[in-house]
């Protein structure tokens, strides 16, 4: 058999097949070397470039949540005091921003800011993220998009809007650049009215725009939930105007009215001056931002004879006091080194309680804390005892829980405090009130001897628009008996008949009230200003059945001397119109 | 076939004849590329309803958009005009004259 390849052939394809392998081997390890690259980066280090890829691919973007509305009810249905209004925004990614020259120019024209300051904030090389512009109208945001210029943004956002403006800007507070709420309800309620954030992660294709994708993952927002209030609108616009009227009589700088419902605590209207608008928050200069606080909760003062009635509850709660227990007062009374009188000096002889009461005598207060420490002649540790706890009884020296930010706790003496400061306490010196206490504490009066949580929300706004009413968990606690609280009543109504609240009698109607004309202590705490003082008016009516009551105070009053000029007739005012408003007959 | 449908069918021609028909490997390509075409086209036309239809919608979601911020910016003018600053400048509340005292009828 041949054999069947020669030598010299089998050389011939040994090389050939030499060859062969080379060439394969020249296409088979570039292979090798890509696919052992292709497995480092998809297999080993495939969860890193994952994570980079989708970095570069999709993006996370924050759905806000909308801020639930704020509501007072109105005579027709409920009326909306803090809406939402979504406008849109300017914002620039310098970083995207291609001509900055020319988008400085042409953004400068269309939207009016400063060109070279444009200029500077395209040109920053600090942030990302640079708003330039807030509140742009439909116009204007679609001349910035017909500019077409890289890098420069408008975006939704939603802007507070207060109809009421100042009328409410106490009671409501603010939202501040942050989307918080600031003051008042805005900042009381923020968790419940902000709600909560969504998110989208989603895919976007090269713009950053979100593509539909599976992928996509969508947690929707939760918009907050709004808060219908226990303001009567009309009756906020009556005390507003009363307050002002009186503000401008007086040439005072400040003051505040407050009306509630004594019965239940619900409180129908409360305002101040200085007042601010909360649309234009950031308008108000550092030197002004006190009046960005509600001084009605959050200012305490001294109520001065005003708090002589809660002096006198205490006292026929007591048991030591009666209506009928006469003293007699010589005009002034002294308490160790010091030297208690009556004002401009004034004594009446022998006085029963309600013409202490009447007449506002010191002198008179200062008998019944002596009287029920058991000795007429002294102040003792066991009347102390009795006014600090009957004080404490009537919430002063604590908050009232009203859901309002910033509301002030006032200060009260402890027993341990020298007899001049307890006998100066029982007609409302040294001690620190809020008007909205003084308020809460009359009502105690008016209604009985209930003591009720002043509130101002009503009612929550569901989801689906739908009203939930809110359960206030009050603190209506009897605080003195309905005898004691008539008796009281009775002694303020003398007040208002023949008293220092005379200007507020309205024939046909049963008022009781007491004035108060209260100094005003030294920033250095080293006694009283001079020709400074805090006039106010606390009182309630009708008081067969009370409907309200109100407390107007004036502070510092240039023109006019006591509270009976300068803060009575502004209760007198808004009196007036409640008596009409609630339709309240005469019954005398 | 079973027995009873041969009887049945006794008179008929059992044996079946081969078709003279038959597709080449290159007709047998060619019919699938049609099909794939074909149903390329039926895809495209899918994707282009579809795509049409995601633009109506985007287009009525845009406006429905439009809309609710009209139906907002009229809620925040109502407000505004019936705010108390507003109504007290207006001229039917300028007209207005004080009230007077009230008389309530007897019970």
């Amino acid at each position: 058999m041949q054999p069947r390849h020669t030598p010299s052939q089998r050389h011939v394809f040994g090389q050939g097949q030499g060859r062969l392998y080379g060439l394969v081997a020249i296409l088979i390890i570039p292979i090798l070397v890509i696919a052992g690259r292709l497995v480092q980066l998809q297999v080993v280090h495939a969860k890193d470039y994952q994570a980079r890829a989708t970095a570069q691919q999709s993006r996370k973007f924050e759905l806000p949540a909308r801020r639930g509305e704020i509501y007072v009810s109105d005579t027709d249905g409920l009326y909306p005091v803090a809406l939402n209004d979504r406008q849109k925004f300017l914002y620039t990614d310098p970083k995207l921003v291609l001509d900055t020259e020319k988008s400085a120019r042409e953004l400068s024209r269309v939207t009016q800011i400063d060109e070279s300051k444009l200029r500077g904030q395209l040109n920053s090389d600090t942030s990302r993220y640079i708003e330039l512009k807030q509140k742009i109208g439909p116009e204007e945001a679609s001349a910035i998009t017909k500019l077409k210029l890289p890098g420069i943004i408008l975006k939704d956002r939603d802007y507070r809007y207060y109809p009421e403006g100042a009328l409410f800007g106490h009671l409501l507070g603010y939202v501040n650049a942050d989307t918080k709420g600031q003051y008042g309800v805005e900042e009381y309620f923020n968790d419940q009215l902000s709600g909560k954030s969504g998110q989208l992660k989603a895919v976007t294709d090269n713009q950053g725009v979100p593509i539909a994708s599976q992928d996509n993952v969508l947690t929707e927002a939760q918009n907050g939930r709004g808060v219908v209030l226990t303001i009567d609108r009309y009756l906020q616009g009556v005390a507003s105007k009363a307050l002002k009227s009186a503000i401008d009589a007086n040439k005072s700088p400040s003051g505040s009215i407050i009306i509630m419902d004594p019965s239940s605590g619900a409180i129908k209207a409360m305002v101040n001056y200085p007042d601010y608008d909360p649309n234009a928050y950031g308008a108000v200069k550092a030197e002004n931002y006190s009046s960005f606080v509600n001084s009605a909760i959050s200012n305490q003062f001294e109520p001065g004879s005003g708090f002589k009635a809660i002096t006198m509850a205490i006292g026929l709660e007591s048991g030591k006091i009666r209506a009928d227990t006469t003293f007699n007062d010589t005009g002034s009374t002294t308490i160790g080194e010091y030297t208690i009188f009556n004002a401009e000096k004034k004594s009446f002889g022998q006085v029963d309680m309600s013409l202490v009461i009447k007449n506002s005598i010191n002198t008179g207060m200062v008998f019944i804390l002596r009287t029920m420490g058991g000795d007429p002649n002294k102040i003792t540790k066991a009347g102390k005892e009795l006014l600090y706890q009957g004080i404490g009884k009537f919430g002063f020296g604590k908050r009232t829980g009203v859901e309002l930010a910033g509301e002030a706790s006032g200060r009260v003496k402890d027993t341990r405090a020298a007899d001049i400061d307890y006998a100066n306490m029982t007609f409302g010196q040294g001690i620190a009130t809020t008007s909205l206490q003084m308020v809460s504490a009359v009502a105690a009066i008016a209604n009985g001897g209930t003591l009720v949580t002043p509130y101002v929300a009503d009612k929550e706004v569901q989801a689906d628009g739908s009203l939930k009413p809110i359960i206030h968990t009050p603190r209506a606690e009897k605080i003195i008996s309905q005898t004691n609280a008539k008796e009281v009543a009775q002694m303020m109504i003398k007040v208002v008949e023949g008293g220092s609240g005379y200007l507020t009698r309205i024939p046909g109607y049963k008022i009781a009230g007491k004035t108060g004309t209260a100094q005003v202590p030294r920033a250095d705490g080293k006694g009283y200003e001079d020709n400074k003082n805090i006039g106010s008016f606390v009182g309630f009516a009708p008081v067969e059945n009370p409907k309200f009551v109100m407390l107007v105070r004036i502070d510092y009053p240039q023109t006019n001397t006591f509270a009976e000029r300068s803060a009575v007739p502004a209760f007198a005012e808004v009196t007036k119109e409640l008596f009409r408003y609630y339709q309240i007959p005469p019954t005398q | 076939m079973r027995p009873t449908t041969l009887r049945m069918q006794r008179n008929q021609n059992l044996t079946r004849m081969e078709t003279r028909v038959q597709a080449g490997p290159i007709s047998v390509s060619f019919m699938l590329v049609v099909l794939v075409a074909l149903l390329s086209l039926l895809y495209l036309n899918q994707v282009a309803k579809a795509t049409s239809l995601n633009y109506r919608v985007a287009t009525l979601e845009t406006k429905r958009a439009e809309l609710v911020a009209k139906k907002e910016q009229s809620r925040i003018d109502a407000a505004r005009l019936k705010s108390i600053a507003e109504a007290r400048q207006s001229q039917v509340a300028q007209a207005y004259v004080p009230v007077s005292n009230v008389s309530y009828s007897q019970r």
